[in-house]
C-alpha cells in the first residue's frame, strides 16, 4: 500500500537518512525502533512531507512518484490519506477536543456538520474522551491530550496512521492509557507505523519491526523473529540495552 | 482651596469632557483603527515573506520607529505644504500617529504570529488543511490572543499620546485645558484636572482589558 524506495534526507550537510527502503501493507502494524538520533522521526516527517527529502520514490497504492517532484496539490492529496500523531500532541490550543476532531472533517473535507459530529462522537468514545469533548487542550492531562490527538487523526479514516513516539512524553500510567487505545486500534485493523521505545508494545502488537541505526534500516523482520532471533549484531546490542539485559 | 479655584475647576469640567468626547476619543479611535489595519498588513507581508513587500515593510518599520513621533507630525503638518500638500490639523495628526503606531504594532503582531508553535501548523497540514485555513483558523486566532495585552497597551498609550496633537494645533482635551489655563491663570489646577480625566479614561480601558482577556481565554471552568 505504502512503499518508500531509496529515501535520502539531510539537515544541511548532515545526511540523516541514507537510502531507506520499506513497505507497509494494509492492516499491518509496524514498529520502528532504534536508538536516539538514528533517524526515526526524520523518516516519519519526510514521508509526511514535513521535512523535505533529498531524493527517493514514494508509492501510495498505484500512485508513484519521485518524492522531490511532488506538486503541492499532490502532497495535500497524500496527506489527506495519512494520519499523524505527534510526540507532543499538537492539539489546536484554540479549539476544544471536539472542534479539534471536527476540523479535519468539516474544514478540510467539507463534510456535513451533523455527520461530522456523529463521527467525532464515535471516535472520541473509542479513545474514552467523549466525556471531555468540550475541554480545551490546556485543561487536559498529557495522556488525555494524546488520546484526543489520536481521535483527531483517525476521524477521517486515513489509510495509514503514523505515530512518532506517542507515549514518550507521558508518565508510565498515562502511557498505559494510550498504549491500550493503540492496541485496540490495531485489533480493529487500522494500518499503523509507530516509532516507539516501548518494546513490550512492539513485541505484542506489531506485526513487523524495523530497526534503524545511523540513518539506515538495519533489520526489517516479523516482530517475533526480531525479538527472539535478531540477525544483525547491532540489533542484538540494541535489544540488550533496551531490555536492560547485559548478560 | 479657594472658592474661585473650585469654581474654575467645576465650570471647566463640562468643557473638558466635551473635548474629550468630541475630539480626544474620536482621534484615538481613528488612529487606532487605521494603525491596526496597517500593522496587520505590515506583519502579514513579513510572515508570508512576500519578497519585495517584506523588504519594504522592514524599511518602513525601521524608518517610523527610528524617528520621533512629534517630528513626523511636524513634517506632515508644517512640512508637506511646502511641496504642495496641505492638510488640516486633525487629519495630519491621524496620519502621523497611524503611520507611527502601525510600525510598533506590526512588530507586536509579527512576533505574536511567529510565537505560535510550528507544531500547530504541522498538525494543521496533517489533518488536510491548506495554508490559508491554517492561518485563519489556527495561527491567527492564537496570535491574536498572544498579541492582545500588548496591543491593548498601545491603545492606552495612544489615549495619552493623543495630547501631542496639540502641538500641531489640534484642539483636543489637553489643548482645551491649555486655553482655559491661559485665560484663568490657573495652570496647576487645570493641568491636574485634565490629568485626572486621562487617568479616569484609562482606568475604564484597563477594566475593559481585564474583561476582554477573560472572554478571550480558552479555558472554561472545569465541568466536573
Ligand atoms: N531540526 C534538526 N536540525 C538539524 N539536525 C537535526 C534536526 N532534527 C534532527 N536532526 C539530526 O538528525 C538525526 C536524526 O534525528 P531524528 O530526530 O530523526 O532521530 P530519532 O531517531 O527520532 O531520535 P529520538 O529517538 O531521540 O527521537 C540526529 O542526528 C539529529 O541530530
Ligand atoms: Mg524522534
Amino acid at each position: 500500500m505504502l512503499e518508500v524506495k531509496n529515501l535520502r534526507c539531510s539537515y544541511g550537510t548532515n545526511q540523516v537518512l541514507k537510502d531507506i527502503n520499506f513497505r507497509v501493507d494494509k492492516g499491518e502494524v509496524i514498529a520502528i525502533v532504534g536508538s536516539s538520533g538514528s533517524g526515526k522521526t526524520t523518516l516519519l516527517r519526510s514521508i509526511s512531507f514535513l521535512h523535505k527529502a533529498d531524493g527517493g520514490t514514494i508509492r501510495f497504492f498505484d500512485f508513484e512518484k519521485e518524492i522531490t517532484r511532488l506538486k503541492s496539490a499532490e502532497i495535500r492529496q497524500l496527506r489527506m490519506r495519512l494520519g499523524y500523531v505527534f510526540q507532543n500532541f499538537n492539539l489546536f490550543r484554540n479549539m476544544t477536543v471536539r472542534q479539534n476532531v471536527m476540523e479535519g472533517l468539516v474544514t478540510a473535507r467539507h463534510m456535513d456538520k451533523e455527520e461530522a459530529r456523529k463521527i467525532t462522537d464515535e471516535v472520541l468514545k473509542k479513545v474514552d474522551m467523549l466525556g471531555r469533548a468540550e475541554y480545551y487542550p490546556d485543561q487536559l492531562s498529557g495522556g488525555q491530550q494524546q488520546r484526543a490527538a489520536i481521535a483527531r487523526s483517525i476521524a477521517f479514516r486515513p489509510d495509514v496512521l503514523l505515530l512518532d513516539e506517542p507515549t514518550s512524553s507521558l508518565d508510565p500510567e498515562l502511557t498505559r492509557e494510550v498504549l491500550n487505545i493503540l492496541t485496540r486500534l490495531a485489533a480493529e485493523g487500522i494500518t499503523m507505523v509507530v516509532v516507539t521505545h516501548e518494546m513490550e508494545f512492539a513485541r505484542n502488537v506489531a506485526d513487523r519491526v524495523i530497526f534503524m541505526e545511523g540513518g539506515v534500516v538495519v533489520e526489517d523482520a516479523p516482530a517475533a523473529e526480531f525479538f527472539n532471533r535478531p540477525r544483525q549484531e547491532a540489533a542484538k546490542r540494541f535489544l540488550r540495552t533496551v531490555t536492560g539485559d547485559f548478560g | 482651596m479657594s472658592e474661585r479655584l473650585w469654581e474654575i475647576l467645576i465650570s471647566s469640567l463640562p468643557n473638558l469632557l466635551l473635548y474629550c468626547v468630541k475630539v480626544t476619543i474620536p482621534l484615538t479611535a481613528c488612529i487606532y483603527a487605521l494603525s491596526l489595519v496597517l500593522a496587520f498588513l505590515l506583519a502579514l507581508v513579513q510572515v508570508l515573506n512576500i519578497r519585495v513587500l517584506n523588504r519594504a515593510a522592514r524599511i518602513y518599520v525601521w524608518l517610523f520607529r527610528g524617528t520621533p513621533l512629534i517630528v513626523q507630525m511636524y513634517i506632515i503638518f508644517f512640512g508637506l505644504p511646502s511641496v504642495g500638500i496641505t492638510l488640516d490639523a486633525f487629519p495630519s495628526a491621524v496620519i502621523a500617529f497611524s503611520l507611527n503606531y502601525a510600525a510598533y504594532m506590526s512588530e507586536t503582531i509579527r512576533a505574536s504570529i511567529q510565537a505560535v508553535p510550528e507544531g500547530q501548523t504541522e498538525a494543521g497540514y496533517m489533518i488536510g488543511l491548506n495554508y490559508f485555513q491554517i492561518m485563519t483558523r489556527i495561527v491567527l486566532p492564537q496570535a491574536a490572543k498572544i498579541a492582545f495585552p500588548t496591543l491593548f497597551g498601545s491603545l492606552i498609550g495612544l489615549t495619552k499620546d493623543s495630547s501631542l496633537a496639540a502641538s500641531i494645533t489640534v484642539v483636543e482635551m489637553f489643548k482645551a485645558a491649555q486655553q482655559i489655563a491661559a485665560k484663568t491663570f490657573e495652570p496647576m489646577a487645570l493641568y491636574c484636572e485634565v490629568a485626572l480625566i486621562y487617568l479616569l479614561l484609562n482606568t475604564v480601558l484597563t477594566s475593559l482589558q481585564r474583561y476582554l482577556e477573560k472572554r478571550l481565554s480558552w479555558r472554561q471552568p472545569a465541568v466536573d
